[in-house]
């Protein structure tokens, strides 16, 4: 049972915020712009493991509604004049809604036919945006989006992120750790067990995909905000596969794994980028290896190391 | 408390239960027995929400449950743990049995408090009836079958049940754990008034706690009675318990 | 009236034809990954790449015999080949040591690999455009009816759907392999308890969903510009079409590339700006009417 944190971590948290804050005076713009992608991917990778690692369901296409937020922003920032706050607001809700509308749908089905029918709902999404060039700019996407002076320069753009940021992990994490957060795990471990002591379970999960996607879909407006860009590729199926991974290289049993994960593929990314094209091939690599030796990802490991008796991260068999 | 009429069930065109007549009153400790195959699982899958039955009738306190998914079930005070140990495997024995409080007090709608502080007495009330207390923070992989099937009790009692089914409750335990389970059941019907319907291949649980007996063969009642009246009963004898040397 | 009904029903026709030929290439494609999808059951996202590597790989092939007619029937022979080998290699490599964990590490696998696949293709064969010349016996047209004309080779497309279909199904039902991985795929431990080594019956079930991808890429290459991305469409389309059609079923690929075909080429049709919506909107419909599928699955 968890009585809290320890000094040790309270002191070491604030010491990693008050550096995160301090950033942006020392870095380039470059690194700086790096490190808000860290946050949008890893507010992403957290809110598909709200569905996924806590609530064990197969949220293949997660990415439809980071997309969606993505777009519902863009456009609103530049189709019509609403204030920037509506705007930004705009994407999460707007995820909301699509998961709300796309869970109502999936909910009823079991494991891989949710993530099949949900991958094909993706698709026809992805599909629309593509085509719609007039509304949606097609496979240009839409780019040099304005925002407001506060936040358009690269250090505005990263303070924002930040803060929102930590507002959604740690609104995230208290519903984690609530009872809607212990009966979600509940179904995950046994949703069989779970209606039979009297949860509605197509109810809870209905509502954890909702909470998901809005996280998702802010992620997304927040991408918005860090890039001035939004294209059709953040609604394609391979992102959603490599959000995946990166929940699994961080670590899926632990809250923070999903951030480290996204840190650590970004970090990686930029790294080998700067040393050859062949990107993808590295990176391939290092899914194999994380694959094969670190299967609960990095936390996990480290986890396991640290306080064997824990029990909890151990990977189910077969 | 419970009447299920005419009740039957078939999976494509096997008759699993057919036409079952049982009644339950308030208080009682009934036991279904018979070979494998019987029905009896299929019974308590039907009573319990998990399956829909083709045809009959299943009048809990007054209203017909028949065909009402499991968490409606339970809602109106029926409860149920399973066969093949059926709890929420990576979590502790704690998190186990204050999920299904937290399903009783209707919390799983709370979004805002930290689970840590919610429901912590009435939790350890209840581990300590059946036994578990000490082991509260240890994860469901690490404990004996014994314990785990406890467990699977103390998780239906969370949801404070008025009536009580019992899938093979001591299936797999070693004999010492067997008589803390009898204990155990006959505490629960004694001191919490708990109405129980169970079934069970051993008989000596059976005839130590049971009130009433309904004895199962291939989806049908064979014979239902007292203790007394099962033990000597010729055709139960020779179907299932092979002989008795008390009659 | 007449006249219009013709140029219309003309043009139907036309559309349908070009989508039935279009259809063969998919069906292959699907067909491969629904027999890896059923036996090992996980869907093989490395599958656009094997495709893409089959093509690149015909490209290669018939420019080292002389690009002509040859050449691209050693391409149609050696190409395919490749590509087994090349998955028979991350198979016993990499694979075989995963078959008893969790399904979700495998399906991860194949991404992994098919990012690597990507980048070797780039690595190889360079970032442009590659074009690979159609055979001269198929090159020119047959007239269909008057004012509209079929490739040739759209022809040869449309005859290969079915004799495929047909060597497919003899396979999985009258060889002695095939019936085992039917067997594998509805029980893989009572396979294994009579003494079959289910890890050999993976392997050969892998390499062959893989060969019939490179099959395809083969297929497809002189009527498309062969480029680095092929893959990414191609593993959405094929993946879509494996679950429309049931999960691990042959015919229901079959069902499934002619629905998705003949859907894309009559909706850019109908609506050319978003013709490519309907086979989507199509897997859509048929999943939330039978969310496990047209036919029946092999699970």
């Amino acid at each position: 049972m968890n009585k809290g944190f320890s000094l040790g971590v309270w002191g070491a948290g604030i010491a990693a915020l008050a550096a995160l804050f301090l950033l942006p005076a020392f870095l380039p713009r470059f690194y700086v712009y790096l490190i808000s992608l860290m946050f949008v991917y890893g507010l992403l990778a957290t809110s598909l493991n709200v569905v996924l690692g806590y609530g064990g369901v197969f949220q293949f296409h997660h990415c439809v509604f980071y997309g969606l937020g993505g777009y519902a922003t863009a456009l609103f920032l530049t189709k019509t004049g609403a204030p920037f706050f509506v705007s930004f607001l705009a994407g999460g809700f707007a995820a909301a809604v699509l998961s709300f509308v796309m869970g109502l749908i999936t909910v009823r089905l079991s494991k891989l036919y949710f993530g099949m029918l949900q991958i094909s709902l993706g698709s026809l999404v992805w599909a629309i945006v593509y085509r719609w060039y007039s509304f949606t700019g097609g496979d240009d996407g839409i780019h040099g989006i304005s925002l407001p002076d506060v936040i358009s320069s690269q250090k505005g753009a990263y303070y924002f992120t930040l803060i929102v940021t930590l507002v959604s992990l740690f609104i995230i994490y208290r519903i984690i750790k609530s009872p809607f957060g212990s009966v979600l795990q509940g179904i995950r471990e046994n949703p069989a067990r779970s209606g039979m002591i009297g949860i509605n379970v197509k109810k809870h999960i209905l509502t954890a995909l909702v909470i998901g996607g809005f996280f998702g879909g802010v992620a997304g407006a927040l991408f918005v905000v860090v890039d001035k860009t939004v294209f059709p590729d953040m609604l394609f199926w391979t992102l959603s596969l490599e959000v995946l991974i990166m929940c699994l290289i961080g670590g899926w049993f632990n809250f923070f794994g999903p951030m480290l994960g996204a840190a650590v593929v970004i970090a990686l990314r930029t790294f080998v980028s700067g040393y050859t094209v062949y990107w993808a091939l590295v990176y391939g690599i290092v899914m194999i290896f994380v694959i094969f030796f670190l299967p609960n990802g990095v936390l996990g490991y480290l986890q396991q190391k640290f306080k064997p008796t824990k029990g909890r991260a151990v990977a189910k068999e077969g | 408390m419970l009447k299920i009429e005419a009740l039957s069930k078939s999976f494509d065109g096997f008759m699993a239960v057919s036409n079952v007549n049982l009644e339950v009153k308030k208080g009682e400790i009934v036991a279904v027995i018979g070979p494998n195959g019987a029905g009896k699982t299929t019974l308590f899958n039907l009573v319990s929400g998990v399956l829909k039955p083709d045809g009959g009738r299943i009048i809990f306190k007054g209203e017909n449950i028949a065909g009402l998914p499991p968490h409606a079930i339970c809602k109106r005070g029926l409860s149920r743990s399973f066969q093949i140990v059926n709890v929420f495997e990576r979590l502790t024995v704690f998190e186990n049995v204050q999920i299904s409080l937290m399903a009783r007090e209707n919390m799983n709608w709370n979004l805002i408090t930290p689970s840590s502080r919610v429901l912590i007495g009435e939790t350890l009330k209840i581990l300590e009836s059946v036994g578990l207390a000490e082991k509260k923070d240890s994860v469901c992989g690490l404990l004996s079958h014994g314990d785990r099937k406890v467990l699977e009790i103390a998780v239906a009692l969370g949801v404070s049940p008025e009536f009580l089914i019992l899938d093979e409750p001591t299936a797999g335990m070693a004999p010492e754990e067997t008589g803390r389970c009898i204990d155990l059941i006959k505490g629960l019907s004694d001191n919490l008034g708990l109405t129980i319907l169970f079934c069970e291949h051993d008989m000596a649980l059976v005839f130590a706690i049971a009130n009433r007996i309904m004895v199962m063969a291939r989806g049908a009642t064979l014979v239902q009675g007292s203790c007394e009246e099962i033990r000597c009963n010729q055709t139960v004898q020779d179907a299932y318990l092979g002989g008795s040397d008390v009659c | 009236m007449d006249a219009v009904w013709a140029v219309f029903s003309q043009k139907v026709l036309s559309q349908i034809l070009i989508g039935l030929s279009r259809t063969t290439i998919l069906f292959i494609v699907s067909s491969g990954m629904s027999l890896i999808l059923g036996v090992l059951r996980i869907p093989n996202v490395a599958h656009g790449s094997l495709y893409m590597i089959g093509a690149f790989l015909a490209y290669s092939v018939s420019r080292i015999f002389g690009g002509g007619a040859q050449g691209f029937w050693m391409a149609l022979l050696l190409a395919p080949l490749g590509v087994a080998l090349l998955s028979l290699i991350a198979e016993r490599l990499l694979f075989q040591h995963l078959y008893k964990r969790e399904h979700l590490m495998l399906l991860l696998l194949t991404f992994a690999l098919s990012l690597i696949l990507g980048d070797l293709t780039k690595l190889v064969w360079g970032a442009e455009y590659k074009s690979v010349p159609v055979p001269q016996v198929f090159q020119g047209f047959v007239t269909i009816f008057s004012g509209f004309t079929l490739p040739l080779y759209n022809l040869f497309l449309l005859a290969v759907g079915p004799v495929a279909a047909v060597l497919l199904w003899l396979f999985v039902n009258k060889t002695k392999m095939g019936k085992i991985s039917r067997a594998a795929a509805v029980d893989r431990e009572m396979v294994g308890a009579v003494g079959i080594n289910v890890s050999l019956v993976f392997a050969v079930v892998f390499v062959i969903g893989c060969l019939l991808a490179g099959l395809g890429g083969v297929l497809v290459a002189p009527t498309v510009s062969v480029t680095l991305g092929m893959d990414h469409t191609l593993i959405m389309e094929a993946f879509l079409i494996v679950i429309m059609g049931g999960l691990g079923n042959i015919w229901g690929a079959l069902i499934g590339a002619l629905i998705f075909g003949l859907s894309q080429s009559l909706g850019i049709m109908i609506w050319p700006q978003f013709g490519i919506i309907f086979p989507y909107l199509a897997v859509v419909i048929v999943l939330m009417i039978k969310p496990t599928g047209l036919l029946k699955s092999t699970w």
